[in-house]
């Protein structure tokens, strides 16, 4: 503790030495510049690495490949009209929206049940809501991983279904349970996180008001949907869409596990713009996809701001 | 009479309640942990015993009675190894730069009164807005003219700025009393010294959010270092564990040693600074 300190004191005091009479010189030196001077290293790597990207996938979207002339030619949305087109986009876009329809509610129910148990008075209640935690501290990756093996006809899940005297499950090979298997995993993982936010709610509810219900006689499921549920309506509102948006995004388990089959069955959005750009080789429509990826998410993000206004003037 | 025993009925359903819940809660917990828990155990075991126990489901399915580090010595001197250590190295650093540029800029977003910081923060907030992963692809297309395909800087690049810790940088700056600069302004500080001074000093518990912040986000990509670098000598953990699982003959117990270590390390981290975590979730829940 003492060296860092030392070390400390005598930084600030160089920086005084360094700084301090400049700036006294320069007392009237524009607020702007020295703003920018603070600014410029963050600032420029925003609209390099986030924003110049974004732009540059636009604009390359709407032009393709020319082997006549070579180069490129403009060709305006028609790289998105063939896409609207493309049997497996469609698809891929089909599955993903069916799979944020369906793993979305599954999360954020499953996140508010488990926030409501584990804010209740229980032994080890808080050990307990900790390993639900614990995966989000899991690389996806990793978790997927693991998963890879949990899912394998000879292993850990098909050993639970033969305790509970279930037939064994084919989970990634089957066209129709590759996608639900995927919402395991991912569920796995997320739910933990999305608790959090939930219980930070739940304890921000002022106790006197579960009081005043149990006068009134409220039953214990009527104070949950009366009492609670209004009341944190606001991180609510937040866990839907940040769960939504990142849910849109969901790619290393796809590559993964599955590489988006059997048959397309688990082909989300972020896994076919991936294969449309390397394995097929089609830069613009891959470009033009990220677009629409991109413009999805910014809506969901809109319709949040557009919610927790509401509930604000509400 | 009759009440007495009405009131030992809510008694005794108290505790019959009290006991459900603590039941119910520690299945979910345990459920919860099982995976994890099966790869260590799995982990401690040589690769071949993998699938030796798990029909039907008997204890030695979740335990060892002869556990064994030979997995993670072999670890050591593999190519996964390696990469752990890359990540290791990629995450350090983003957090260290990362650091200071995102906390430099959100003081002058939250202190310095200058005009146009409002169209700044718009430019924050939208580049935070546009998900990563999405861009990535027509990211890693403008890395490789720029030739910084497989290279340590392309890796870590892209984790420095970050709107995220900027926002949650400038909420904590924000609170910081304005009278504390005046008194900075006329003990003769520049900027510069107010900043290192005063800011840096009272904002401890929110660097360590908006580090938590970087740390985690370079530790669990996966597209990025996918997309910019999978040579043999820039591969990152994740992206060499995956290759691992794609192989024809994989030795599991060392591919869950791995996966291990790299779960231990960022638990670690968040254990260790487990109630700024916390804050940082909050105040992102907050916005």
């Amino acid at each position: 503790m003492s060296p860092s300190q030392t070390t400390d004191r005598r930084a600030a005091a160089e920086g005084r030495a360094a700084f301090a009479r400049p700036a006294r010189r320069r007392r009237q030196a524009p607020l702007v510049a020295v703003a920018a001077a603070f600014l410029a290293p963050a600032f420029i790597s925003l609209l390099v690495l986030r924003i110049a990207p974004a732009a540059v996938a636009l604009w390359e979207s709407l032009y393709r490949q020319s082997f006549l002339r070579g180069g490129t030619v403009f060709v305006g949305v028609e790289n998105y009209a063939d896409l609207f087109g493309n049997a497996d986009f469609n698809n891929a876009l089909l599955v993903t929206l069916l799979f944020s329809l369906v793993v979305n509610p599954l999360q954020i129910g499953a996140a508010f049940l488990l926030a409501v148990l584990y804010t209740r008075k229980a032994a080890g209640a808080k050990i307990w809501r900790s390993l639900v935690v614990l995966p989000i501290a899991v690389p996806p990756a990793v978790s997927a991983v693991v998963w890879s093996v949990i899912y394998r006809p000879d292993g850990l899940g098909n050993s639970f279904l033969s305790l509970l005297g279930l037939p064994a499950q084919p989970f990634l090979t089957s066209p129709q349970q590759s996608l639900a298997s995927i919402m395991v995993l991912l569920s796995w993982i997320g739910v933990g996180y999305w608790m959090l936010f939930l219980i930070a709610g739940i304890n921000d509810v002022p106790t006197e008001l579960y009081e005043a219900a149990s006068i009134d006689g409220a039953s214990a499921w009527r104070k949950l949907w009366s009492v609670t549920l209004p009341l944190v309506r606001r991180p609510l509102a937040f866990v839907l869409v940040a769960d939504t948006v990142s849910n849109f995004l969901i790619f290393a388990p796809v590559q993964i596990l599955t590489k988006g089959g059997p048959s397309g069955s688990s082909n989300l959005l972020m896994y076919d713009i991936y294969t449309r750009a390397y394995t097929l080789g089609d830069l613009s429509k891959a470009q033009a996809e990220v677009i629409i990826l991109v413009l999805l998410t910014l809506v969901i993000v809109a319709v949040q701001f557009r919610l927790l206004r509401s509930s604000d003037t509400a | 009479m009759s009440a007495e025993t009405a009131q030992a009925g809510i008694t005794r359903r108290r505790t019959v309640a009290y006991l459900g819940l603590s039941v119910l809660g520690a299945c979910i917990g345990l459920l919860f942990l099982l995976p994890l828990w099966w790869a260590f155990v799995n982990s401690l075991r040589p690769g071949g015993d993998t699938f030796r126990y798990l029909n039907p489901l008997q204890w030695e399915t979740f335990f060892t009675a002869t556990p064994t580090l030979d997995n993670y010595a072999t670890l050591l001197h593999s190519d996964l190894g390696l990469a752990t250590l890359n990540s290791i190295i990629v995450s350090g650093i983003t957090v260290v730069v990362g650091l200071a540029i995102c906390s430099m800029a959100a003081f002058a977003l939250a202190a310095i009164p200058f005009r146009g910081s409002g169209a700044v923060f718009i430019v924050v907030v939208v580049s935070f807005l546009i998900p990563f992963d999405a861009i990535a692809i027509p990211l890693a297309n403008l890395f490789r003219d720029w030739n910084l395909q497989n290279t340590y800087a392309g890796l870590i690049l892209p984790g420095l700025g970050n709107g995220m810790a900027i926002f949650l940088l400038r909420t904590f700056f924000l609170a910081i009393p304005k009278d504390l600069v005046e008194a900075g302004r006329l003990d003769g500080l520049g900027w510069w010294g107010i900043f290192r001074r005063i800011y840096l000093p009272l904002s401890v518990p929110s660097l360590i959010g908006a580090g938590l912040t970087l740390f985690l986000f370079q530790w669990q990509s996966y597209v990025w270092p996918l997309l910019n670098g999978t040579d043999a000598q820039h591969i990152l953990g994740p992206i060499a564990l995956s290759n691992m699982q794609g192989q024809f003959n994989v030795d599991y117990g060392v591919m869950f040693a791995g996966s291990m270590v790299l779960t231990l390390i960022p638990l670690a981290i968040i254990i260790a600074f487990q109630r700024y975590f916390i804050q940082s979730v909050s105040t992102t829940g907050l916005k």
